[in-house]
């Protein structure tokens, strides 16, 4: 469980003359869930990767629980990231002739801290997203499926902070509710925050608050209970 | 780790089998040629080892070399007899022995010689014994009949337009040990049969005279000695054969003299009397030879006679000299299709670069999510690294038994040639070569792998 506290935040791309990621201020308190909105090119990706520590961060500081991971080096973001952040993206990225059980521990494993215990709940998150075949090849599966493997995945390491990017938005509407309520429980059950780039309404409305961004900035920060209101 | 690498090569199974088939070949070319000219070095000094000093008419080295040694048929200007005797008699010379060809008998060449050599130089029989008689023959390991087989000679060689001798033939009595040299695939007969089938009395100065650019090489002068020689071993022909220890030709040593035989005159192109005892002096009648095989009694009588013998009209030579002159050349050769085999190496090389370059390429995503999952950059550059590295070592390691097995058989196809056992194999050298190409697939792979290492992640799940 970790905050997240942004400043001066400035990303630019080089060609560009504008920044494509401008925040001032952001603060997102520990076990929160949040969604995050916005069109093409209004910078969602981009705040997702400098979060989760993918992007290097020349400007601004970007501070998750006290450490500023603008400073950090590459390889000490990847460990850090690692350690931190579960993320889930809208196309899975499970690796192929692979079963869903080796695909939830490579991540860990090309660590090298995989370990029995690890093994052990990577067969617990099986169940918990419902998936009885740990030894089922991920091609083999069906898209719904595979996102509740990339899910087990992202929560393995027992992450504080869970980072979506459009999970639901490849995956039909049975499908996408399935994974919306599996991402809410497993965040609520560990009480990590949890950060949700998507497009999709009915998710959104069970998030506690929702940025919007527009052209690199934030234009809308509201709760969900002013929504409700 | 090693379970996603596997996994991820038997997903690309067929581009893996593809780049491991493209280096094994390369490989292979290199190795063979290396292994090939090594055995071809090899096989041929042992062939030669035996034979310390080669003495024969004035003419070419290497083609004396090559006929005697080698048992090549080739026209060899002959040498006097009288060259023989005085060898047979010199104090520095331990043995002397005539070698005549010129005959062969289903492909295998008849060699006309001494007991004396034949002991000298293999390391005994195989089964059956040594040639006593006039109408006897030896076969090397190598030659595909059975004791007791009759042979009859052929004036050169099918291939040649050669004509079968009338006459008696030989009779296989004994059986060789191999000795891994042209000689295995050798007919042993005694000298004098040779000359006796060829009628050395030329009063009918034949047609030999003009085959002799097919190959036949013959001691077809000297038809003065002829008779006397044949004559004189008719004379003896009542002696036991059985009492003739092969071992001690000089026993046997008649003299070369007067007498005369009805039986030359009547068959003019010459046939042998079987049941002649063989004779191993050699008076100053003895016809003429085309090599005489020397043993010297020690190094410095080696280079002694050399310097004597290759004065005038005769040539001593070192065969072994003479080989080290034809590796040079042989080097040369070397040198230019390894230099093939190198081009070859170098341009899959690039051809690998440029593949797995292009593959890492279309693989960003996948390497990229592997970063943002968690892995280490170190983690991403060791599988990729390691990924083309196992494909190319293994390609080394299948290139290195292939070119192990083309050498061995292209040395295979030889022996049956020629006889020369090519001795196949590695050397500590070769581990080097080995070392040296697996240091090399290290640094190739490490292009694609940095290339990983590079990329950030974040612009990898963008593309």
């Amino acid at each position: 469980m970790l905050s997240l506290k942004i400043e001066n935040l400035a990303v630019s791309f080089p060609g560009l003359a504008t920044p494509v990621l401008a925040i001032e201020k952001l603060e997102i308190a520990a076990g929160s869930r949040v969604a995050l909105t916005g069109g093409s090119g209004s910078g969602k990706s981009t705040l997702i990767n400098v979060i989760a520590g993918l992007e290097r961060v020349k400007t601004g500081r970007v501070v998750w629980g006290s450490d500023n991971i603008a400073d950090f080096s590459e390889g000490r973001r990847d460990r850090w990231r690692a350690a931190n952040i579960g993320l889930v993206m809208q196309d899975f990225h499970l690796f192929p002739g692979l079963s869903a059980l080796d695909n939830i521990l490579l991540p860990a494993r090309l660590s090298r801290v995989a370990n029995a215990d690890l093994v052990q709940r990577a067969h617990t998150l099986l169940s918990t997203v419902s998936l009885k075949r740990p030894e089922q090849h991920v091609e083999t599966m069906s898209r719904g499926e595979m996102q509740r493997v990339a899910i087990a995945r992202a929560l393995l390491r027992q992450p504080g902070v869970i980072i979506a990017d459009e999970p639901t938005a490849s995956l039909d509407l049975e499908s996408g509710e399935a994974v919306g309520d599996l991402l809410l429980s497993v965040a609520a059950d560990a009480g990590s925050t949890l950060i949700i780039a998507t497009h999709d309404p009915r998710l959104i409305e069970r998030l506690d608050r929702r940025l919007s961004l527009r052209s690199g900035r934030i234009t809308g920060d509201t709760q969900a209970k002013d929504i409700a209101a | 780790m090693i379970g996603f690498i596997l996994a991820d090569l038997r997903r690309l199974w067929l581009g893996g089998a593809v780049v491991v088939l493209l280096v094994a070949l390369a490989t292979a070319l290199g190795v063979a040629v290396t292994l090939q000219e090594r055995s071809l070095r090899l096989g041929s000094a042992r062939a030669a080892d035996k034979f310390d000093l080669v003495v024969g008419a004035a003419g070419s080295e290497t083609q004396l070399v090559l006929s005697s040694i080698f048992l090549q048929p080739a026209p060899l200007p002959l040498v006097e007899g009288a060259v023989l005797t005085k060898l047979s008699t010199d104090p520095r010379v331990d043995w002397a022995a005539p070698v005549g060809f010129g005959d062969s008998f289903a492909g295998y060449p008849i060699i006309g010689t001494t007991t004396k050599l034949v002991d000298s130089t293999t390391t005994g029989f195989a089964e059956g014994k040594m040639f006593a008689l006039e109408g006897e023959a030896v076969l090397g390991a190598a030659v595909d009949l059975p004791l007791g087989a009759e042979i009859k000679p052929m004036h050169g060689t099918a291939e040649t337009g050669g004509h079968t001798h009338a006459g008696a033939p030989y009779k296989v009595v004994g059986k060789l040990q191999p000795t891994g040299t042209p000689w295995d695939r050798a007919i042993l007969v005694p000298i004098q049969a040779v000359w006796h089938v060829h009628g050395l009395g030329a009063e009918h100065g034949h047609e030999e005279e003009h085959h002799d650019e097919d190959g036949h090489d013959h001691a077809h002068e000297g038809e003065e000695h002829d008779e006397a020689a044949h004559a004189d071993a008719e004379a003896d022909d009542a002696k036991p054969v059985a009492e003739m220890p092969a071992s001690q030709p000089q026993k046997y040593a008649f003299a070369l003299g007067a007498a005369s035989s009805a039986h030359v005159e009547s068959d003019h192109h010459g046939s042998i009397d079987p049941d002649a005892p063989i004779v191993e002096t050699f008076g100053a009648s003895t016809p003429g030879l085309p090599a005489i095989l020397v043993k010297p009694k020690t190094i410095a009588d080696a280079y002694r006679l050399r310097q004597e013998y290759r004065t005038g009209n005769t040539l001593g030579v070192f065969p072994g000299e003479v080989l080290t002159r034809l590796y040079a050349t042989l080097g040369d050769a070397k040198m230019v299709l390894s230099a093939v085999a190198a081009g070859s190496q170098g341009l899959v090389a690039a051809a690998l670069v440029l593949v797995t370059v292009i593959h890492v390429g279309q693989r960003r995503r996948q390497i990229g999510a592997l970063r943002a999952f968690g892995a280490l950059r170190a983690s991403v550059f060791t599988i990729v690294w390691l990924e083309l590295f196992l494909l190319v070592a293994l390609g080394i390691g299948i290139g290195f038994l292939l070119g192990l097995g083309a050498a061995q058989v292209g040395a295979q196809l030889f022996t049956a040639k020629s006889g020369v056992i090519l001795p196949v194999g590695f050397i500590r050298e070769d581990l080097r070569l080995a070392l040296a190409f697996l240091g090399f697939a290290a640094v190739l792979a490490a292009i694609p792998a940095l290339l990983a290492y590079r990329q950030s992640p974040a612009t990898a799940l963008r593309a």
